[in-house]
C-alpha cells in the first residue's frame, strides 16, 4: 500500500473541471450514495472504480444531471452546479455515453448528432451540421468511419459511440462521461476508441471512465477514484503507481468480517447437476460446473459476465447452443420452464416485481404458483398441498391467517421474496436456482433467507445461488464458481477466497482470449505446460491454463487455482527470480517464468511454461513472444 | 397496511370485492328506473330485458377472457356476422344442427388465426383483430351476396323460445355459459393461468405457465362465442343480415369494463362482466320507455362507461389496488 500513498500525493497542478464533496444519494430505503467525492481537471482521462453496487453509475447520472442529488456540494469551474436535467448538463458542458446508447434509432447519425439542436428554435441547416460534423470526426481521426446519412439502427455498438461522442462534441462538451464504454466491443475497436479518448484528453478535455476491467484502467487513465458502498475510499490516485492488486485492494476494503458461517465443502455426496461447456448466445459462452445434492454453490462475477443468463439456460428461459447438461447422471435439457420444473428444477429470478409477483394474485395463489405449472390436472389441485402450505409457513413465521388472502404488494420486499423462495420449496425440487436471492432485503430477512436457503440444503437440495455481493457469497456458499466474460474461469472452495481474490478473478480481462491462444502454442510447441498467473505474497493465481500431455509437467494447479507457493509441484521455480529456466529440487520439472508489463508499465502476472525434460527451448525466444502480445494486447 | 385489511368489518370487507360493488350499481340502476318508468317492473318487461342481453352478453363472456389476458378482441361483431352467413348457406345442405356446428368452428377457427398472430408472432391485439374485424365483415357481404338471407327451417325459431326449466332456452344458455365461464376462469388450471398471464405475463412465463397455449385459447373462445351469440340472433329473428352485429364489440368492451375489468388483463370476473352487460341493456330499456330520444342513448353509456372506470380508480386507490 506504499504506492498507494505515494499516488496521493501526485495531485494534479491545473485548476479542477468539476469537484464533488458529499454527495448523497438515497432510493427508496436504499443508500446509493453515502458521501461520494470526485474531481477531474481538464485534459486527463480519469477512471471512476468500484465493484457492483458501489454507486459509481449514480454518481456519474448525478453530474449528467440525470438524477439529483439530496446532499452535498457540485462545483463545475468553481460555480455551484445543479442541473434540472440531462439538458442542463449537457448545455453547461457535460456529455454522458452511455452502456445502452441514448440515440434515436430511427433518425440518421447526422440528426442524432444534433438532436439537442431540434429544440432550438429558428431553421435547422442541414449543410452546416454536415460541415461540423465532419470538422467534429476528423478532431477525432474517424472521418471514414462513419456514415452520416445512416440510419443509426443499422450501425454496429462502436459506431453507435463514435455517435454519442460526437452528439457530445456537437455541444462543445468539456467533460465527457463514458460509462462502461468497451463493455460490447472487440479487441480491435476498443483500441479505437482509446486512440479517440486520448485525441479528446489531448484537446483539453476531461474525461470520466467507469469501468470493471482493470486492464483497461490501468491502460487509458491518468488518475482514479476508488468507490465502495457509496462512499469514495480513494479520491485521485496516480494510476502509473498503482497495480492491480492495490486497486482491489481499495475496491474491496479491508475489514473482511465473516458475519456468514461459511458451509463445509459438500465432499463426497452425489453430483446433481453436472454442466460442461454450456453455450447460449450472446451472453454465456462457455460454463462448466458440477452441483452436488446438498450443497450450496455460489455463482460469482460482474454484472453483465452471464450470470443470470446462464440461469435461464439451465430453466429453459434461453435457449443453448452448445454443452452437455446431466441431470442425475442423465442427459437433460429443457426447451421451456414446465419441463425443467417437471425434472425438479425451480429458479427464483432476479426481477421480484417483473418476474415473480403476479400482482392481482393474493399471497395464497402467488405461493401456488409454482405448484400449478408443475400440476397436470385439469384442476387446481390447491388442496392437495395445504397441509404442505401450513408447516411451510409456520417454519416461516409468517401468519397464516392474515397472510393467505392479502395482496403481495402490502409486504415488504423481504416478506415477498420469502414467499416467492417458498413457492419454490412447496415443491420440493431437487436443484434451486436462485438470481440475487436477497437484493432490496433488509438484513434481519437475509438472516432468515439464508436460514431457509441452508435447510432445504440440509434437505437434500442443491442451490445455486447468482450474488453480486461477494461477503454473501463467500458466507453462504461451500464453493464458489467464477464466470467472467461469460465463461467459467475458476471453481473453488470459498474457504481459500476472500472479496479481494474474488474481484481478482472476476474482473474480466480483454488480453484473455490472446494470452489463451499463446498458452496453447507454447504448451504444444514444448510438449508441457503452460499458464498465466497472478503473484500475490505467497499466493499464486492461475488465471490460465493450457497442456497435460505430459503429466511430468504438471505445475500442480489449474485454472482457477489459488495455492500457495509451497503447495504447488514448480515451489523452487516461483521462489527464484524469472528469465531463466529453474529446475525443481527433485529435477523433474523446469520452468520458465516470464513476466508480463502493460506498455506502460503496469505487472500483468508471469507467463509460466513448465517442461518435465530436456532440451529446453531458447528462454529468450519465449520471452520475445510474450513481449509480442503485451505490445498487441495490453 | 397489511393489517388495516386484516381488520376490515365483514361489511367493508365485501365491499372490497368488485362484483360485490358492481352489483350495488346495478341495484342503483334498477331502483331508479323502476321508479321512474310504471312499465319498468312488469314482468313481460324483465324477460324483455333478459332477452336483450343473450346477445351482447355471450359475446361479452368471450371478450372477458381475452381482456384478461391484457388483450383486446375487435373482431367479435364482424365474427358474428361472417360465422352466421356460413351458417346460412350451410342449413339448407346440413340441417339445423350442422348449421350451427359450422358457425362454432368457423367462429373458433378464426379466433386461433388472431390468437397465434397475436401470442406466436406478438403482434399486437388491437391491430390484428382490428384486419380481422375488416375481413370478416367483407367477407359476410361475399359470401351473402350482399342480401339477407331468409330461408331459414322454421324449426330454427325452437332454438331461442323452447322453456328450459321454464326459462326461455336463450337465456337459458347466456346463463349456462356463463357459470360454465365462472368455474373455468376460478377452479381450472387454464382460468388461473389466464388471470395469471394478463397480471404477470414474465412472472407467468419463468413459474413455467403454458403462456402461449394460454394466451391463443381466450381469442378462440371469444371467436367461437360471437358464433354462438350469432346463432341465437339468426334464430331470434329468423333472417341474417351480412350486417349482423355491427359495433358489437364496443358493446362488449364497455361491459366488460363497466363489469370491473381492467385493459391492462389479469384483474375483473366474468360475473362482473354479466352485472355490466345487465346495467347496459337496462339504462338502454329505460331510456326506451322513458321516451327518451335513441340518439341519446349513447350519450347516457358513454358517460355511464366513463363513470364506471373514474369511480373504480376512485375507490381501488383507497383500498390498495384491490
Amino acid at each position: 500500500m506504499a504506492d498507494v500513498a505515494a499516488a496521493r500525493e501526485a495531485a494534479p497542478a491545473s485548476a479542477p473541471l468539476l469537484q464533488a464533496s458529499g454527495i448523497e444519494k438515497t432510493f427508496g430505503q436504499t443508500r446509493a450514495l453515502a458521501g461520494a467525492a470526485f474531481d477531474v481537471v481538464a485534459g486527463e482521462v480519469h477512471g471512476l472504480l468500484g465493484a457492483n453496487g458501489a454507486g459509481k453509475s449514480t454518481l456519474s447520472r448525478v453530474i449528467s444531471g440525470q438524477i439529483r442529488r439530496d446532499r452535498g456540494a457540485l462545483l463545475w469551474r468553481g460555480v455551484n452546479f445543479d442541473p434540472s436535467g440531462p439538458r442542463a448538463a449537457l448545455a453547461a458542458g457535460i456529455g454522458m455515453v452511455m452502456q445502452e446508447t441514448s440515440l434515436a434509432p430511427d433518425l440518421s447519425v447526422l440528426e442524432n448528432i444534433f438532436l439537442p439542436d431540434l429544440a432550438r428554435p429558428g431553421r435547422l441547416s442541414r449543410r452546416s451540421w454536415r460541415m461540423r460534423a465532419e470538422a467534429i470526426l476528423a478532431t477525432l481521426g474517424q472521418t471514414d468511419s462513419l456514415p452520416l446519412a445512416a440510419e443509426v439502427r443499422r450501425l454496429s455498438a462502436a459506431q453507435r459511440q463514435l455517435v454519442e461522442i460526437a452528439k457530445a462534441l456537437a455541444v462543445e462538451a468539456a467533460l465527457i462521461i463514458f460509462d462502461e464504454p468497451t463493455t460490447s466491443l472487440s479487441p480491435g475497436e476498443v483500441e479505437r476508441l482509446f486512440d479517440v479518448m486520448a485525441r479528446l484528453r489531448a484537446s483539453g478535455r476531461g474525461l470520466v471512465f467507469v469501468s470493471h476491467r482493470l486492464e483497461e484502467v490501468l491502460a487509458i487513465t491518468d488518475r482514479v477514484t476508488v468507490m465502495r458502498e457509496g462512499r469514495t475510499v480513494a479520491q485521485g490516485l496516480a494510476t502509473t503507481r498503482l497495480s492491480q492488486a492495490d486497486i482491489v485492494r481499495l475496491m474491496v476494503g479491508q475489514e473482511l468480517g465473516h458475519v456468514h458461517q461459511a458451509r463445509v465443502a459438500a465432499g463426497a455426496a452425489a453430483p446433481v447437476l453436472a454442466v460442461r461447456g454450456l453455450r447460449a448466445p450472446p451472453l454465456v459462452r462457455d460454463v462448466s460446473f458440477t452441483l452436488h445434492r446438498g450443497e450450496i454453490l455460489g455463482l460469482g462475477g460482474l454484472v453483465g459476465a452471464g450470470r443470470s443468463e446462464t440461469l435461464e439456460a439451465l430453466f429453459g428461459l434461453r435457449a443453448k447452443t452448445a454443452g452437455d447438461i446431466h441431470l442425475h447422471g442423465r442427459p437433460f435439457t429443457a426447451r421451456h420452464p414446465a419441463q425443467a420444473i417437471r425434472a425438479g428444477l425451480a429458479f427464483v429470478p432476479e426481477d421480484r416485481r417483473g418476474q415473480n409477483i403476479v400482482p392481482d394474485f393474493s399471497v395464497r395463489e402467488n405461493l401456488l404458483l409454482g405448484h400449478l405449472s408443475a400440476h397436470r390436472g385439469f384442476g387446481l389441485g390447491y388442496r392437495a398441498r395445504e397441509a404442505r402450505i401450513k408447516a411451510l409457513l409456520a417454519r416461516l413465521d409468517l401468519p397464516e391467517e392474515r397472510l393467505l388472502d392479502a395482496n403481495m404488494l402490502v409486504f415488504s420486499g423481504g416478506m415477498q421474496q420469502k414467499i416467492i423462495i417458498a413457492r419454490w420449496l412447496l415443491l420440493e425440487p431437487k436443484v434451486l436456482l436462485l438470481d440475487e436471492p436477497t437484493k432490496g432485503v433488509d438484513i434481519g430477512t437475509r438472516a432468515a433467507i439464508y436460514e431457509m436457503l441452508r435447510e432445504a440444503a440440509d434437505a437434500g437440495t442443491a442451490i445455486l445461488v447468482v450474488s453480486s455481493d461477494f461477503e454473501e457469497l463467500l458466507g453462504l456458499c461451500s464453493r464458489i464458481l467464477v464466470i467472467s466474460d461469460g465463461a467459467t474461469i475458476a471453481e473453488m472452495p470459498s474457504a481459500v477466497l476472500d472479496e479481494a481474490k474474488l474481484t481478482l478473478f472476476a474482473a474480466p480481462r480483454s488480453s484473455m482470449a490472446a494470452t489463451t491462444r499463446l498458452l496453447g502454442e507454447l504448451a504444444s510447441e514444448t510438449g508441457g505446460a503452460a499458464f498465466w498467473a497472478l503473484r500475490d505474497g505467497e499466493r499464486l493465481f492461475c488465471l490460465a491454463r493450457a497442456g497435460d500431455t505430459d503429466p511430468g509437467a504438471d505445475p500442480g494447479f489449474g485454472t482457477g487455482a489459488t495455492p500457495l507457493f509451497g503447495e504447488t509441484r514448480i515451489a523452487a521455480a516461483l521462489g527464484q527470480p524469472p528469465g531463466t529456466f529453474v529446475a525443481e529440487p527433485d529435477g523433474r520439472r523446469h520452468t520458465l517464468l516470464v513476466p508480463v508489463h502493460s506498455h506502460r508499465g503496469h505487472d500483468f502476472g508471469v507467463i509460466g511454461v513448465c517442461i518435465a525434460r530436456p532440451p529446453l527451448p531458447d528462454a529468450d525466444a519465449i520471452a520475445r513472444r510474450v513481449t509480442d502480445l503485451v505490445t498487441h494486447q495490453m | 397496511m397489511s393489517e388495516t385489511i386484516a381488520r376490515l368489518r365483514p361489511l367493508r370487507r365485501l365491499a372490497t370485492r368488485l362484483e360485490i360493488r358492481m352489483l350495488g350499481l346495478a341495484l342503483v340502476v334498477f331502483v331508479t328506473l323502476s321508479a321512474a318508468s310504471p312499465f319498468f317492473l312488469q314482468t313481460n318487461n324483465l324477460l324483455n330485458l333478459l332477452d336483450q342481453s343473450v346477445v351482447t352478453g355471450i359475446v361479452s363472456a368471450g371478450m372477458s377472457f381475452v381482456i384478461l389476458t391484457g388483450g383486446i378482441d375487435l373482431s367479435v361483431g364482424s365474427v358474428l356476422g361472417v360465422t352466421a352467413v356460413l351458417m346460412g348457406l350451410a342449413m339448407p345442405h346440413l340441417g339445423i344442427l350442422g348449421g350451427v356446428l359450422v358457425a362454432v368452428a368457423a367462429g373458433a377457427g378464426i379466433g386461433l388465426f388472431s390468437g397465434v398472430l397475436v401470442a406466436r408472432f406478438d403482434l399486437a391485439s388491437f391491430v390484428v383483430t382490428l384486419g380481422v374485424m375488416a375481413i370478416g365483415r367483407s367477407l359476410a357481404y361475399i359470401f351473402s351476396g350482399q342480401n339477407s338471407i331468409s330461408d331459414l327451417p322454421p324449426g330454427f325459431n325452437d332454438l331461442v323460445y323452447t322453456p328450459i326449466l321454464g326459462i326461455p332456452s336463450n337465456v337459458a344458455t347466456l346463463l349456462a355459459l356463463y357459470v360454465l365461464a365462472w368455474l373455468y376462469l376460478t377452479f381450472t388450471k387454464g382460468g388461473r393461468t389466464i388471470y395469471a398471464i394478463g397480471s404477470n405475463r414474465e412472472a407467468a412465463r419463468a413459474a413455467g405457465l403454458n403462456v402461449l397455449a394460454y394466451s391463443i385459447m381466450p381469442y378462440v373462445v371469444s371467436g367461437a362465442l360471437a358464433a354462438v351469440a350469432g346463432v341465437l340472433l339468426s334464430a331470434q329473428i329468423l333472417s341474417i343480415d351480412p350486417l349482423a352485429g355491427t359495433a358489437l364489440e364496443l358493446d362488449a368492451i364497455a361491459a366488460v369494463v363497466i363489469g370491473g375489468a381492467s385493459l391492462a388483463g389479469g384483474r375483473g370476473s366474468i360475473i362482473g362482466t354479466l352485472i355490466g352487460v345487465l346495467i347496459m341493456v337496462m339504462i338502454r330499456n329505460g331510456l326506451n320507455l322513458l321516451g327518451v330520444s335513441p340518439f341519446w342513448q349513447g350519450s347516457a353509456i358513454g358517460g355511464i362507461i366513463i363513470a364506471a372506470v373514474l369511480a373504480e380508480r376512485l375507490v381501488s386507490a383507497r383500498t390498495g389496488g384491490h
